[in-house]
């Protein structure tokens, strides 16, 4: 019996192998230049000067201090409150939105496709104050409340698009089988559509997330000093100077997150390993 | 999925009621960010049990807008001099009952009844500072003595200056001898082939913390506020600080109890609470501004009174006044300038 | 059909907006409050030259920072999207934490780099790359870095979720009936990522035009994008009615564009027919 055929593209100068290795470079670059600030934002933290403009040496009482802080503490705890809340009210709406735009043809549907994209592209500048002056024409006081609103407004576009743009390459017939097998639409979409957009949940919740957390310019316009956000408390901090805490409190962060995913494999075996489930 | 927007929409509601039931005693503050320290803060609030609420903002300017849309009511506001003024105009600043003041005594002289508030009935100083050079004598070791100094073609590219139009705009008007508020339209038309010369020098526009680009040597000198000079002499005295012999823009951050407050007094007691001697030193030492109050000033150390941007040499002073729709004109010529570079 | 998006929408997005419109046939008074007399002032003032220049300027920025994310972005996203289930989401989240932390504190430390004797000028200096430092900061090159890596995970992400559907069998059979890589990628991988790409391109594109803030700090506030003009008006011009029918305009710029766009060919359709 003759060897293996030698398939002829194993003779090609570009290989799927060599491309592999090409682009794991390419986004190993990328990667370094996504953390390369991250790294100098790390190491600044253990900056002695107060002013952390030049180094001039090691300490970690930045870390210690940031246990007293207070307000910084408290602005954290907010931002964490409006991420959470927005990215969850966004997912509901984006994703509903998204489904309801691909799955029914009705009057008025360009017009609604229309809509959902003004937030995003309108300028943040521009939706931070047109907000603020419908709080203000509707007598509204600035709150979480409004603040939260601002950020749906402008995140859920975000997951709407991610949905948008799975659900375009979904197959029809997946819908139409759960149907043919008895399920209600509502069902139907939620035990055969939503899982198979896990991979645009995530995406869109990360994104809302991210965006949420680190958001200053609408929530400037649209926060009250009692729910101000980290970024809001960080702009006011930088006229005088963008104390090394706030670097330190940047890193627990980070450090928090990479610890969680690095971790989440062997957290998610645990539960698995603890409901006795298959796999 | 109707169980988790129920979860949602009631977290919500209940965020919004939190914030909604306060306690009554409290002093709404809206005053530029970082510039009232925490210690002092805390020390008011564990004095008088009052509850502060501080609420900031970047620019006077901001502050207005902030203020005049109307959706926040603030018992105590910071603005600069000029927007005071306008305030007062306005009839958003309610009188002052000076009764309520006792340590006002502790004011200088010379910083009351400025042009702002001549009946010194609603404003009470604060902090004040100038706008002058900032040079690493260093690296500059020529003499600069004023505007025309800075702006030379021998430090082209090592200049920072403050990103505020109306600012510039008064340099180029004490260059050509005028005064800071001689704001004619036809004085603002004859800064700009001044300023068209002296942008082609600057390398950075920074109102924010022009010291970073100081103390990482990216530039050489500038024309910043004198607390980031102060500042500046603080880590290394090889920042001088020069008053433009030009002339020199003084400004009066001020504080202020506007008309609509709901708390007023317990704004009077943080206004008093913030003349004492020992308070406002501690403002001093965070902020290494000029203190206006002289039972202050008493107690520094000797080298903060010894900080040339902070205490320079007396001398003529100009404070900006409000200038209303002019700074149209100002801003679309800067905005003209930067364009062409 | 009134799902909540749509109410949501209509309260938050089209109200606020025909307020803000309604402000831009208004002027200011000297206090910088809104006056009601109806005028076309503000509008002619917009097109103005020097606007339409910063409009320009603002434009070739974004253009630029989109393709400089596009060509970082995709290989990637594609990468990423073709790892094993779990690798893909940890790069994914990867990729997103270093935007949990402070804007600010980022672009300051992009300052630390690229400062004269910061990071950057010492490496370049060590290897011998350059002679003496080289002046990154306050230049339209500090910009475009500090641009690119605010908007690089937008472009990232909604392509990865495109290329994550892409099944190896179709690849496969590309290869198999004869088509070298570049055709398998031109004629199956762009076409069947293009909402991808599409979404990333907006998502870059549209902030970008509006940011203000990363040249106020890289590029030492040198030159006016258009977002520093809107920004202006708001803060320190105190002229909303100035400021507001800018954002119309712009905001009217991006309706009509992305109105455009939306009638190109579908790709995707051809490709899943």
């Amino acid at each position: 019996m003759a060897g293996p055929i030698i398939p002829s593209r194993k003779r090609e100068l570009l290989s799927p192998r060599l491309v592999d290795r090409l682009l794991a470079a390419w986004t190993t670059l990328v990667l370094v230049f996504l953390y390369l600030p991250i790294g100098v934002l790390v190491v600044y933290s253990f900056n002695s000067s107060r002013l952390n403009i030049v180094w001039e040496g090691f300490t970690l009482k930045w870390y210690a201090a940031l246990w007293d802080n207070g307000p910084l503490l408290g602005a954290l705890q907010n931002s964490l409150v409006v991420a959470a809340v927005t990215t969850a009210v966004s997912l509901v709406i984006g994703t509903v939105g998204a489904w309801l735009l691909y799955r029914y043809q009705f009057a008025g549907h360009r017009l609604i496709h229309a809509l959902v994209s003004t937030p995003i592209i309108m300028p943040e500048i521009i939706i931070g104050i047109s907000l603020l002056s419908f709080f203000s024409t509707i007598a509204m006081p600035l709150g979480f409340t409004t603040v939260i609103i601002a950020h749906v407004t402008f995140c859920f576009p975000f997951v709407l698009i991610a949905v948008q743009a799975r659900l375009q390459g979904l197959d029809p017939a997946l819908e139409e089988a759960a149907l043919d097998l008895g399920a209600s639409p509502l069902r139907a979409f939620w035990h055969v559509i939503l899982p198979s957009l896990r991979p645009a949940l995530i995406a869109g919740g990360l994104m809302a997330f991210t965006l949420s957390l680190d958001e200053l310019v609408v929530t400037f316009f649209t926060a009250s000093a009692r729910s101000a956000t980290l970024p809001l408390r960080i702009y006011g901090m930088a006229k005088i100077g963008l104390n090394p805490m706030l670097n330190a409190l940047s890193t627990i962060l980070v450090a928090v997150t990479v610890a969680a995913i690095l971790f989440s494999a062997q957290l998610r075996q645990l539960f698995r390993g603890a409901s006795g489930g298959p796999r | 999925m109707r169980v988790l927007r129920r979860t949602l929409l009631s977290a919500i509601v209940a965020l919004s009621a939190c914030s909604a039931a306060l306690p009554s005693s409290e002093v709404n503050l809206f005053a530029w960010t970082e510039y009232i320290p925490q210690e002092v803060i805390d020390g008011f609030t564990k004095e008088t049990g009052i509850r502060v609420n501080y609420e900031t903002f970047s620019s006077g300017e901001e502050m207005m807008a902030k203020m005049l849309s109307g959706s926040a009511s603030y018992d105590v506001v910071q603005p600069p001099d000029y927007i005071a003024e306008a305030l007062i105009q306005a009839g958003l600043l309610r009188k002052l009952e000076t009764q309520r003041l006792p340590h006002l005594a502790n004011i200088l002289p010379e910083f009351l009844h400025m042009p702002h508030d001549p009946t010194q009935s609603y404003t009470v100083p604060y902090m004040t500072g100038t706008v002058g050079i900032v040079v690493n004598t260093r690296v500059v070791t020529e003499p600069i003595r004023g505007f025309k100094d800075v702006f030379q073609p021998s430090h082209a590219g090592r200049i920072v200056v403050l990103n505020d139009n109306r600012e510039m705009v008064t340099w180029a008007l004490y260059s050509l001898g005028l005064r800071a508020n001689d704001l004619s339209p036809e004085n603002i038309e004859r800064t700009r082939p001044i300023l068209a010369q002296w942008f082609k020098f600057v390398r950075v526009f920074d109102s924010d913390s022009p010291k970073t680009e100081l103390l990482n040597g990216d530039v050489d000198l500038g024309v910043v506020w004198s607390g980031e000079a102060a500042i500046l002499y603080q880590q290394d005295p090889k920042f001088h600080y020069i008053i433009p012999a030009e002339g020199v823009h003084e400004f009066v951050d001020v504080v202020a109890i506007p008309t609509q407050a709901t708390h007023v007094a317990e704004a009077h007691e943080f206004i008093d609470y913030l003349l004492r001697a020992e308070v406002s030193k501690k403002i001093s030492d965070a902020f290494p501004y000029t203190n206006p109050n002289g039972a202050a000033r008493r107690l520094l150390s000797a080298a903060q009174l010894a900080n040339p941007a902070s205490y320079p040499p007396a001398g003529p002073r100009d404070t900006f006044r409000a200038i209303g729709k002019t700074s149209q004109q100002i801003d679309e010529l800067v905005t003209d300038l930067k364009n062409s570079r | 059909m009134l799902t909540p998006m749509v109410l949501w929408l209509v309260l938050f997005a089209v109200l606020p907006m025909a307020i803000l419109f309604v402000y831009s046939f208004c002027s200011r008074d000297d206090l910088g409050r809104i006056v009601f007399t109806f005028s076309l002032e503000n509008y002619s003032r917009v097109f103005d030259p020097r606007y339409l220049h910063i409009m320009v300027r603002s434009f070739g920025y974004a253009s630029a920072t989109t393709a400089i994310c596009l060509i970082m972005g995709y290989p990637t996203a594609y990468f990423m999207a073709r790892r094993s289930e779990k690798i893909r989401e940890r790069l994914l989240v990867l990729v997103m934490i270093p935007f949990w932390t402070s804007f600010l504190i980022r672009t300051y430390a992009w300052i630390q780099i690229l400062k004269g004797s910061g990071l950057l000028n010492t490496v370049l200096g060590s290897t011998h790359l350059i002679a003496a430092p080289v002046e990154w900061l306050y230049t339209p090159a500090a910009v475009m870095i500090g641009l690119v890596y605010s908007f690089v995970p937008f472009m990232i992400l909604p392509i990865f979720s495109s290329a994550e559907k892409l099944s190896n069998d179709l690849i496969e059979a590309a290869h198999d009936l004869g088509a070298g890589p570049l055709r398998v990628f031109t004629t199956v991988i762009i076409p069947l990522t293009a909402p991808g790409i599409a979404a990333g391109v907006v998502l870059v594109f549209v902030p970008t035009m509006g940011m203000f803030a990363v040249s106020d700090i890289l590029g030492g506030a040198q030159v006016p994008l258009i977002g520093n003009v809107i920004q202006n008006q708001f803060l320190q011009a105190r002229n909303w009615p100035f400021g507001a029918a800018l954002g119309i305009v712009f905001t009217l710029l991006f309706a009509v564009s992305y109105g455009l766009l939306q009638r190109r060919p579908r790709w995707d359709r051809a490709a899943s027919a």
